[in-house]
């Protein structure tokens, strides 16, 4: 290999020949390939700047008019014809961005261009010494350059980025359920608790891998409403904790009826919904139509999935009149010890998976709120509420009807060390201030234009350039834009199933003894 | 078929003189209705004694009324409960299953690291019964999780399943801290499940396993238990349907004062605004107070008083709860409801994991600390010198750890 192809021994990919800041332009070696989204290293008077590629256009020293006229005469005529030599001629121009400049073991953003004709040379673990592992670490995915993985693990702090909200979003199939499962995967055990209300019961893995595999699976809890599995919870809530504003965001009450939810509360306490049904009185006579009554009769019943036959009630579901009297505070408990508690939400209606998840939601809230009042918030660890389809309940037409526990969350939860992390595929749904509010997104492929556009203009690191990038990210490629990483952080997640996998060919059992055994 | 099933008998509980016998005598009041009952059998499903080692007079008077139900042929089958047993593995229970006054139905063996236990056939009902004993701090859920459920499941007959744990979806509010286990680590399909441990009388039909039932104690067992539950009892369980006896030892009249903007005067005078009219003949007297008072602290409020009015008043015990009685000064004192053992499970778990030995899991680690520290805070027993004392604790000791003092 000749000696200018090696820069210290390392691979030359492009020389930069023009361009301005956050517009640098390289030229590409030939027979070398520089991608989309891949990080290059060029010197510069003040260290070392990495950059990254977020668009290529052709270049060529022949006239526009000669190269249709070379083409014709190949296509049209069979004629080989050549100007200059062929390394010379045609050639890939880069542009790219400086995302930080690296000096030593740190890295500070950019603040000159690199030198005229500095080679732009592929990027090395080495250059990267820098990132460094934080103080909670939450294993995202290993660093990508293009389509190339490196091997440079990629770390967020938990604390941070679970507190200060997380967006993921992506088009279907792109890899959102993997990340999801690879983050809940990587922070088990690592004393963050997560609550996920999980609408497809993808992530316990009660037929397939899933955390159920996980060496420290003492740390996750999974609730189910049919069949669970062994050491599993039957979820079964009772219908007494249940509180009117705990449908504030699941379900559309009138003003009238949310009048009638609010004074049966009042007058008949833990027993207001069975007064409802059962159609009690008020100490103070009548107070509300037949039609409304009936209306709210009608929507608890199918809310709760109750039945009321020959003056009865009957608990078809997980709402239930004589058990689950400490579910929610169970579930809590696991939260505020580390813990991740896994909801499977999957036979659930929409309303109903809403309702289990404002019930925990405001219950740890409350909770958190009350420790920072007391002082002792410092002791707890970080709570996140994973939420799939975000917009159901941080939805810009969910929210003109009133705030929700969740998106009080999205805007107060921080300072109670409380997050959310939310997924979805049309973030343009979301408000713009909660989405400003979401400090880490990790996006995935989104090929809508509005869609990137919501992430590009709410991005803690200027994206204005990635639409491209972010328009061709392959499954399993993700881009990390957060305030607590350095720079906007391409990452490939790793596939799940080798995770587990993994893990399952190394595990042992532990041994019980039986001592007291007759 | 006709059987009892009475649970957390927890003989020798109160330490209170007073109430000392209260648990024997409950015990006995019940072996006696299930005598005039005539139950085919009796269960017992665990905590049977407060302690591993319980008093000689206790245990006399236990021992007979055993004796009393083998003359008489009425068979107890029972699983020891998470006070049952010394954290050396050692119980007076075995001493008597061994002289044949009842059977411990936790039987089995080990298969493959795997618990595989067997059914005991009452001979008169042929009702198959099995179980598996409680341990402190919920520790049995690992037999639970390695229990063998295909020959449990599948036998056939009238199969009851002894247990003594609390169970996450059936517990009530009020026990939302007690550490319990999922339903689901229950084998299904039995006809019976009779509980132990939860201080509740409960009795549910649950879809997929079937009636499951906890009778509370035998008499409560402690100032909220007496509040909440007022008196022990527990059930009579024929042809399918539990009926719930109580044990009444003594009447309990509850006087419970919100004492917000009162002086320590001002409570005595509503203390005696509610007993001066009142006769308490055999009656438990629990007096509750709560709030910030106006002024003074808890201990001006003169109790002496008080006490003595209701034992003039012929009361058979006086007791007061006043640990949610602050005074302004002092408000900012937290308090925790929880009991002993809570707070301890929970301040073990906080700090585990700090000492890095080979081969100590956390949950070892766990069952260590927590025995190390009933061995050490166990009690002299009658008749023992301090000599036998000291050497069956440093026995103990070395058996945990497994070393040799």
């Amino acid at each position: 290999m000749p000696y200018s192809l090696l820069l210290g021994g390392m691979m030359v990919k492009g020389q930069v020949i023009s361009g301005e800041f956050g517009k640098i332009i390289a030229r590409q070696k030939a027979n070398e390939n520089i991608e989309i989204g891949e990080l290059l290293i060029a010197e510069s008077s003040d260290g070392k700047i990495l950059m990254q590629v977020y668009d290529l256009v052709y270049g060529s020293q022949i006239s526009q008019q000669n190269l249709e006229m070379i083409s014709g005469m190949r296509l049209e005529e069979n004629t080989e014809f050549e100007l200059f030599d062929a390394n010379l001629r045609n050639y890939m121009l880069a542009m790219m961005k400086s995302l930080v400049t690296i000096k030593g073991k740190n890295a500070f953003v950019s603040k000159s261009l690199p030198g005229f004709f500095s080679e732009a040379r592929e990027i090395k673990e080495d250059d990267l010494s820098f990132l460094t592992k934080p103080k909670n670490p939450l294993f995202v995915g290993n660093l990508r350059s293009g389509s190339k993985i490196l091997d440079v693990p990629i770390y967020l702090d938990g604390e941070k980025v679970f507190s200060h909200h997380i967006l993921i979003a992506g088009t279907t199939g792109r890899g959102k359920s993997v990340l999801v499962s690879d983050l809940l995967w990587n922070s088990a055990g690592r004393g963050f608790g997560i609550l996920v209300l999980d609408p497809h019961d993808e992530y316990y893995g009660r037929n397939k891998a899933g955390l159920k595999e996980h060496p420290n699976k003492e740390n996750i809890a999974y609730y189910t409403s049919r069949n669970a599995p062994i050491g599993t919870n039957t979820l079964r809530i009772s219908l007494d904790i249940i509180k009117p504003h705990h449908f504030d965001g699941v379900a559309d009450f009138s003003d009238a009826q949310r009048q009638c939810l609010n004074l049966y509360s009042k007058e008949h306490g833990d027993k207001w919904i069975e007064a409802i049904i059962l159609e009690k009185d008020l100490k103070i006579g009548k107070v509300f139509k037949d039609d409304t009554m009936a209306v709210v009769r009608r929507r608890l019943l199918y809310l709760l999935d109750l039945e009321f036959l020959n003056n009865q009630l009957f608990c078809n579901g997980i709402f239930q009149l004589n058990s689950g009297f400490a579910t929610i505070s169970g579930i809590c408990r696991h939260l505020e010890e580390g813990r991740i508690a896994i909801i499977d939400t999957s036979n659930f209606s929409g309303a109903a998976e809403l309702l289990v998840g404002s019930l925990i939601a405001n219950e740890v809230f409350n909770k958190y709120k009350n420790y920072k009042m007391n002082g002792n918030l410092q002791n707890k660890p970080v709570i996140s509420i994973v939420l799939e389809e975000a917009p159901r309940v941080l939805g810009k037409e969910i929210l003109e009807a009133g705030p929700n526990i969740f998106s009080t969350i999205a805007r107060e939860g921080r300072k109670f060390k409380i997050g959310l992390t939310a997924i979805t595929q049309l973030p343009s749904l979301i408000p713009r201030e909660i989405l400003a509010n979401m400090n880490t997104k990790i996006i995935l492929g989104i090929e809508m234009k509005p869609e990137r556009q919501a992430i590009i203009e709410s991005a803690s690191q200027d994206l204005s350039d990635d639409d491209r990038t972010i328009a061709s990210l392959d499954i399993g490629e993700a881009l990390i834009t957060s305030n607590f990483a350095k720079f906007v952080t391409p990452i490939s997640i790793p596939d799940f199933e080798d995770v587990v996998k993994d893990i399952l060919n190394g595990k042992k059992e532990f041994a019980v003894e039986f001592s007291e055994l007759g | 078929m006709k059987f009892a099933h009475m649970a957390d008998c927890h003989i020798g509980s109160w330490r209170d003189p007073k109430l000392r016998d209260t648990s024997t005598l409950a015990f006995c009041k019940a072996i006696d209705k299930c005598v005039t009952e005539k139950v085919d059998f009796i269960l017992i499903a665990g905590d049977l004694f407060n302690t591993s080692f319980p008093r000689l007079d206790n245990l006399k008077a236990v021992v007979t009324k055993f004796k009393q139900l083998k003359d008489l042929e009425i068979p107890v089958y029972i699983v020891p409960g998470s006070h049952d047993y010394s954290p050396s593995g050692k119980t007076i229970l075995d001493v008597l299953e061994e002289a044949g006054l009842f059977i411990n139905v936790f039987k089995g063996s080990v298969e493959d690291g795997k618990l595989k236990l067997n059914f005991t056939t009452d001979k008169k009902t042929g009702a198959k019964i099995t179980g598996i004993l409680g341990k402190r701090g919920a520790l049995e859920k690992t037999y639970y999780e390695k229990l063998i459920l295909d020959n449990l499941e599948k036998e056939e007959g009238y199969k009851i399943f002894l247990f003594h744990s609390g169970i996450d979806e059936l517990k009530p509010k009020e026990m939302e801290n007690i550490i319990s286990q999922p339903l689901s680590l229950l084998p299904k399909g039995f006809d019976y499940y009779a509980g132990g441990h939860v201080h509740i009388v409960d009795d549910k039909q649950i879809e997929g396993y079937g009636k499951i039932t906890y009778p509370g104690p035998l008499f409560p067992n402690s100032f909220a238990e007496l509040e909440k539950l007022e008196r022990g009892g527990f059930f009579i369980v024929e042809d399918g349907n539990a009926r719930w006896e109580p044990i009444q030892i003594y009447n309990v009249e509850k006087i419970n004062i919100d004492c917000n903007h009162l002086t320590p005067e001002e409570i005595k005078n509503q203390i005696f605004e509610k007993i001066k009219n009142k006769e308490f003949n055999n009656t438990v007297v629990l007096i509750r107070l709560l709030g910030t008072l106006e002024s003074g602290k808890p201990s001006d409020i003169d109790f002496k008083e008080i006490f003595n009015f209701l034992y003039g008043k012929s009361a058979y015990f006086v007791m007061k709860s006043s640990h949610a009685l602050v005074s302004k000064e002092f408000e900012e004192i937290k308090t925790d409801a929880r009991n002993v053992e809570d707070i301890e499970s929970f301040l073990i778990k906080e700090h585990l994991g700090q000492i890095k030995l080979e081969n100590l899991t956390l949950e070892k680690e766990e069952e260590l600390i927590k025995n190390l520290m009933k061995i050490l805070s166990a009690e002299k027993q009658e008749g023992e010198t301090v000599p036998d004392f000291e050497r069956r604790v440093k026995e103990e000791v070395g058996r945990v750890l497994e070393i040799e003092l």
